[in-house]
């Protein structure tokens, strides 16, 4: 349990501020393996499980928007996730998986919850950030749920402030691991 | 300082409401005067932004109750191309109303409501009764920033409706966008009122990232805040922490050594390069010209990538702390930023001569989410949407910090042609992405002239204590506009009040007019075109 914490699953503990600034610098993916070979295997796991492709509804529950550049970067040509089958929608009537950053604000939570309603099951939701896990920084406070597993079901957590494309990658290949179960 | 600009302001004033002010003081380039009676801020504000021609920075409101200074407002004036700030401060007692100044200044509308909802003092005036930060499902009466208020209160949810801008009339429908929008963005509502694809009406509804960054700062150490800075925007991380540092070192009288100076205009420009190329792809996804999108999604990577080289995080956080920086640039370090952003702008600009080649991206660009210059000064918008309708403010320049008063020296000839240049500028989608070119391309020169750095340290030391009640102001460019950092010390080195105001607050009610000649499926690029941010917005 506590090697998986570090990288990905149940984020255990509050991280202090100075981990946090720390988090997005040294975490590094457990596995030796390389970002195209984790590609390929998404790749084929998508095909195997889903026929064609994975589809990613974003939802930002009110992050600081770090987290948002990450995942766009995962669309841009050089890391252009979408080779693997894994193709952002615009609905979340469309998804199959919800990717949700920020430490669920208050003012985010109606709309959350109801995006999560709106998906078909079966759904996989990916918290991705400190935020996402516990309110990070941000913490637990009157605009604040801390975590969006106080909103919504989360089935993947993914650390980092903000988690790297490589990590954000990981994730979505653990979580799709978990979808044959 | 005191000779120069700030004294004929304070002679203008004084003499004009003499028997109105209580007294007066200076804190390095601000000046404060305070006011005897709040039935007089309407009259003082209205003279120093029509007659003076300053421009509205920002509200700030405290609760100073505990300490006997009762509710606080301190407003907040500036004046383009002079280094003051004049600040207007009034307090009202125990009274939880105050005067609008929203006739005179109307800029000053959104402030007052934000005033309203976190520390319930009542804008009498105000046409705008709706909630602005609290959504519609807070209870009354619960005030985050008053300081009897726990930060860990949770307050029970409430049933509520938001009261939107109707448009009625023969055709006219409602297009409800958002929160969750259809992009990898952030969260915010917009209401549309169309005929047709005609845009009758736009409203949009923000707040829904509020995450009590104001309040949360009161309960942390001073050096912690740096953190919460950087992530007041993610993307806007060393313009807001720098700001932040700056307002701490200004109150501590910390002088920062001149390495440190340079290293953080290293990075705040570095920051404003990934961004500004970050949105011209947007905006030319948004126009549909995916080619030129991915090509310069690319450069941002690249960016992105040597940011990571250089402080360790992709958007650049934790390069700063109070007294200077923490991460060091190496000799090694300088000649790869030379290098890389050498090649990066070689692509760059060839990329930018390319787009602009390619008629049909500038036709979409062109006369789309145009704006007025007089729409744009009365709202008092800052950075690349005032730049882009021909309002020259620049933070680096106007109230040079950093190192940045080592790049302000231009001839009368420069000064001239930049003058003419901004006149051209017509407010449209197309200016927008002009000025961002041409920003990026002055931010590689920034660069190039900071590298130089002198050796004199990182950081100097900061008293261990405090002094409390003690105030500043810090700001700084980013690359949406400026934006403004007020700290005040409390006891036991704590922050009483922390105040943020960015660029995106200040530039978010353009958007409505800007669409108002537009189609809806024009809306996504003009609102990338002025690149706001959300969780900036809402704190
Ligand atoms: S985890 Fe970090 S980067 Fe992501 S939203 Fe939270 S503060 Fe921003």
């Amino acid at each position: 349990m506590k090697e998986k914490s570090q990288i990905l699953g149940n984020h255990a503990e509050t991280m202090s501020e100075e981990q946090l600034v720390k988090f997005s610098s040294t975490v590094s993916p457990s596995t030796t393996k390389s970002y195209e070979e984790m590609g390929k295997e998404l790749k084929d796991r998508i095909v195997k499980l889903l026929g064609r492709s994975l589809a990613i509804r974003e939802v930002d529950a009110g992050s600081c928007n770090g987290c948002e550049i990450e995942i766009a970067a995962l669309t841009n040509s050089i890391y252009d996730v979408e080779r693997f089958g894994i193709h952002f929608v615009s609905s979340p009537r469309h998804a199959d998986l919800l990717l949700v950053t920020g430490p669920a604000s208050r003012n985010m939570e109606a709309a959350l919850r109801r995006t999560y309603d709106a998906t078909p099951g079966p759904k996989i939701v990916i918290a991705v950030g400190a935020c996402a896990l516990d309110g990070g920084i941000f913490g637990d406070t009157y605009a604040t749920t801390a975590g969006i597993d106080k909103v919504v079901p989360v089935d993947v957590y993914i650390p980092g402030c903000p988690p790297r494309p490589e990590l954000l990658v990981q994730g979505l290949l653990l979580a799709v691991n978990r979808l044959k179960r | 300082m005191k000779e120069s600009g700030l004294g004929n302001y304070v002679e203008e004033i004084k003499t004009k409401f003499s028997n109105k002010i209580k007294k007066f003081d200076y804190n390095h380039n601000e000046v404060h005067f305070h006011i005897r009676d709040p039935n007089d801020i309407r009259e003082i504000c209205g003279h120093i932004h029509l007659d003076m021609e300053a421009r509205l920075a920002t509200i700030i409101g405290t609760d100073e109750r505990n300490n006997g200074g009762g509710f606080v407002i301190r407003y907040v004036f500036e004046k383009t191309g002079e280094d003051v700030f004049m600040f207007v401060i009034v307090s009202l007692g125990n009274a939880n109303s105050f005067p609008s100044i929203v006739s005179c200044v109307p800029a000053a509308s959104l402030y007052e409501r934000e005033i309203r909802d976190m520390l319930g003092l009542l804008p009498v005036g105000n046409p705008d009764t709706r909630p602005l930060v609290l959504h519609e499902h807070w209870p009354q009466g619960v005030y985050p920033l008053r300081k009897e208020f726990d930060i860990k209160t949770k307050v029970a949810r409430k049933e509520g409706q938001y009261e939107f801008v109707r448009v009625e009339g023969d055709g006219i429908c409602e297009i409800p966008v958002g929160p969750v929008h259809a992009g990898i963005i952030e969260p915010g509502h917009f209401r549309f009122s169309v005929l047709g694809e005609n845009i009758i009406n736009l409203e949009t509804r923000l707040f829904y990232a509020h995450k009590g960054v104001e309040k949360l700062a009161e309960s942390m150490a001073p050096e912690g805040v740096v953190s919460l800075a950087e992530r007041i925007s993610g993307d806007e991380s060393v313009a807001n922490s720098t700001a932040y540092c700056q307002a701490v070192e200004k109150l501590l009288q910390v002088q920062v050594p001149d390495r440190a100076k340079k290293i953080r205009t290293v990075f705040a420009e570095l920051e404003r390069i990934y961004n500004h190329i970050g949105t011209l792809g947007g905006m030319a996804t948004d126009a549909g010209f995916a080619f030129g999108a991915a090509r310069l999604n690319i450069l941002k990577e690249r960016m992105m990538r040597l940011n990571e080289t250089l402080c360790g995080s992709r958007i650049l956080f934790g390069v700063n702390r109070i007294g200077g920086v923490r991460c060091e640039v190496e000799r090694e370090n300088q000649k790869l930023i030379l290098e890389k952003t050498g090649e990066t702008l070689r692509d760059f600009d060839r990329m930018a001569a390319f787009l602009k080649s390619k008629a049909s991206l500038i036709d979409r660009l062109r006369d789309t989410g145009k704006i007025s210059k007089k729409a744009a000064r009365d709202l008092g918008i800052v950075g690349v949407a005032a730049r882009c309708v021909g309002i020259d403010v620049d933070t680096r320049r106007d109230h040079p910090y950093a190192s940045y008063a080592i790049h302000n020296g231009r001839t009368p000839q420069q000064a001239m042609q930049d003058q003419i240049e901004m006149e051209k500028r017509a407010g449209d989608a197309m200016s927008r992405f002009e000025v961002r070119i041409k920003e990026v391309r002055d931010s590689f020169d920034i660069i190039k002239n900071s590298l130089d750095l002198e050796s004199d340290g990182l950081y100097a030391e900061i008293p261990e204590a405090m002094e409390p009640f003690k105030s500043a102001l810090g700001y700084a460019e980013s690359h949406r506009g400026q934006t403004l950092h007020w700290v005040m010390t409390g006891e036991n080195n704590s922050i009483f009040r922390y105040k943020v105001r960015t660029a995106s607050f200040c530039n978010w009610p353009i958007m409505e007019f800007a669409v108002s000649s537009d189609i809806v499926p024009d809306f996504p690029l003009v609102n990338k075109s002025f690149d706001l941010s959300y969780s900036g917005n809402d704190l």
